[in-house]
């Protein structure tokens, strides 16, 4: 127990994050590889057509896991920032900071799925559907995030900055949520949009299942990648970073 | 009514994405490195600089 | 050095910092009208695109109106903490002996009195530009007294944020659109439901109840922000 304390306390020293990051997001990536393809094969080829939106709801395995990682991702970027303003922990700072292009990039995904699978479902590439609505606030919101890590030079207050943002974010996205839920409803009258099975038949469970861990093993992947090229960047001129320049990427 | 082109695109989409974000993060990794590198060739010119004796002849 | 026992209590200082701010206001009147004419001019350039059908613009007036006041505060965002923190005041509020986040309210509350309170005069004014029905004005009346000071909470934050980056006029707006989404839906969506003979009360309780909660928190957090922007 002692020891796995003394380890956890240790990566927060830029050279042992570095090593340990280089290791762990290269397993992350291949841990993944499998899982999503092994999700993405079940998902096309195994489970049987929707009997009310035919293949159409196959795009579910891609939209919800990217749905849930956008929230997911933003939760755990205000973590590590709450962490990184209490504590002033800098590898905190460089993980918070890690998170947001990647959780705006699903964000992204989600929107561009939801409008796609919208297009045989509603007729129109767009619709403000509240769900939809607000994964378009949320991407504003990872925009604002990076936008102002970005606009300040200091690297430091940067990261303090944008992470208090996005603890404000987070705490607001349920208001958020619950304001755009209550403007799609003032209009009522319509019926009510399907947007995949209310029910999870259980064949369809495994490749959500699939999809869902695969893409946190992706993102745990990613994280550390660029969390560890953020942190050289930002040590470049310590010698421990002199030493490590020796070794292969 | 053919839903094909709409799941490939959507599927695509995804990949994409996850492509996309390894090629950025290698991309991000190699700049860090050769930056830094680049940084200690600087620094190690100065070092030798420092090191010979101050020229007597100006130097234009 | 303040002596031991003198020291200047919560409402001494929120006294002298808003005689502060209503003498630099009033030296500069001329600017504090700026954001009503900046939400006239959103006015006049919504019925110029959109034609001068009555029945059209009244449609879309609670809308438009909310707008304007909302881009108009959000542009007079940059005067709240800008001005002192180049001159070195702001610097001066961490070493004073009364809680930063009073001194924020104080200031959050003079500007939302200077910029604010203008717009929401001027609003039965711009409605009857755009044709709203009178019977809507009261609850729009309403909508904005409630949700202007929710705005300047938030907008504050913002402000906070950014006060120590250059040119920074559309991050602001970036940073805080997200952040007044509920404040516009609920505002202009309570009068859109009386318009419609729904129940407009939920909507002004939420407003309410996220003003109630802004006022304690914001500030709070605002203050943490100037702490960081400062250093």
């Amino acid at each position: 127990m002692q020891s796995i304390v003394r380890w956890f306390h240790l990566l927060g020293s830029p050279p042992v994050f570095d090593r340990f990051a280089r290791r762990g997001s290269r397993l992350f990536y291949l841990a993944a590889l499998p899982v999503l393809a092994l999700g993405l094969w079940q998902a096309l080829f195994v489970v049987p057509a929707d009997y009310q939106q035919g293949d159409s709801f196959r795009i579910l395995f891609v939209h919800v896991p990217s749905a849930w990682m956008s929230l997911f991702v933003f939760a755990l970027m205000a973590l590590y920032a709450a962490i990184a303003l209490v504590w002033k922990i800098k590898v905190c700072e460089v993980l918070a900071m890690a998170c947001a292009p990647i959780g705006a990039g699903f964000t992204l995904v989600t929107l561009l799925t939801g409008s796609i699978w919208g297009r045989p479902m509603w007729g129109t590439w767009w619709d403000w559907d509240p769900r939809l609505t607000t994964e378009l606030i949320l991407l504003f919101l990872y925009f604002g995030v990076i936008g102002l890590y970005m606009a300040i030079e200091e690297r430091r207050s940067a990261a303090r900055a944008a992470g208090l943002l996005a603890i404000v974010g987070v705490a607001l996205l349920p208001v958020i949520r619950y304001s755009v839920d209550w403007w799609g409803s003032l209009h009522q009258g319509q019926t009510i949009r399907l947007f995949g099975p209310t029910t999870l038949d259980a064949s369809m469970q495994l490749p959500l299942w699939l999809m869902v861990i695969g893409t946190k093993l992706w993102f745990a992947g990613s994280l550390l990648a660029k969390a560890r090229a953020d942190n050289l960047q930002r040590e470049a001129g310590k010698d421990w970073v002199q030493r490590a320049l020796g070794e292969a990427p | 009514m053919t839903y094909l082109g709409y799941v490939v695109a959507a599927y695509a989409v995804f990949v994409a994405l996850l492509v996309v974000d390894v090629i950025g993060s290698r991309l991000r990794l190699r700049r860090a490195l050769r930056d830094a590198g680049q940084r200690q060739q600087r620094a190690d010119a100065r070092r030798r600089a420092a090191t010979q004796p101050p020229s007597l002849e100006l130097e234009r | 050095m303040i002596a031991p026992g003198t020291e200047p209590g919560l409402w001494q200082t929120a006294r002298a910092l808003a005689a502060r701010d209503l003498q630099l206001v009033w030296r500069r009147r001329g600017d504090a009208l700026q954001p009503v004419l900046f939400a006239v001019l959103v006015v006049v350039l919504f019925a110029l695109a959109m034609g001068r059908d009555p029945q059209r613009l009244a449609g879309s007036a609670v809308a438009v109106l909310w707008l304007a006041v909302l881009l108009a505060g959000q542009l007079a965002l940059d005067s709240l903490f800008r001005a002192d923190a180049e001159d070195g005041s702001l610097e001066q509020w961490l070493l004073a002996p009364v809680p930063l986040a009073w001194l924020v309210l104080v200031r959050i509350t003079m500007h939302w009195l200077t910029t604010a309170v203008p717009l929401i005069v001027a609003s039965p004014l711009l409605a009857e530009m755009l044709h709203l029905p009178h019977d809507q004005l009261p609850m729009l009346l309403a909508s904005l007294l409630l949700g202007t000071p929710l705005l300047s909470l938030i907008g504050g934050l913002v402000a906070a944020l950014t006060v120590g980056i250059r040119r920074s006029g559309i991050l602001v707006a970036l940073l805080s659109l997200p952040l007044y989404v509920p404040v516009l839906v609920f505002g202009a969506g309570s009068v859109a439901a009386s318009a419609r003979d729904q129940d407009p009360y939920g909507a002004l309780l939420m407003l309410g109840a996220g003003l109630v909660l802004a006022l304690v928190l914001a500030p709070l957090a605002t203050a943490a922000a100037i702490r960081l922007s400062l250093n």
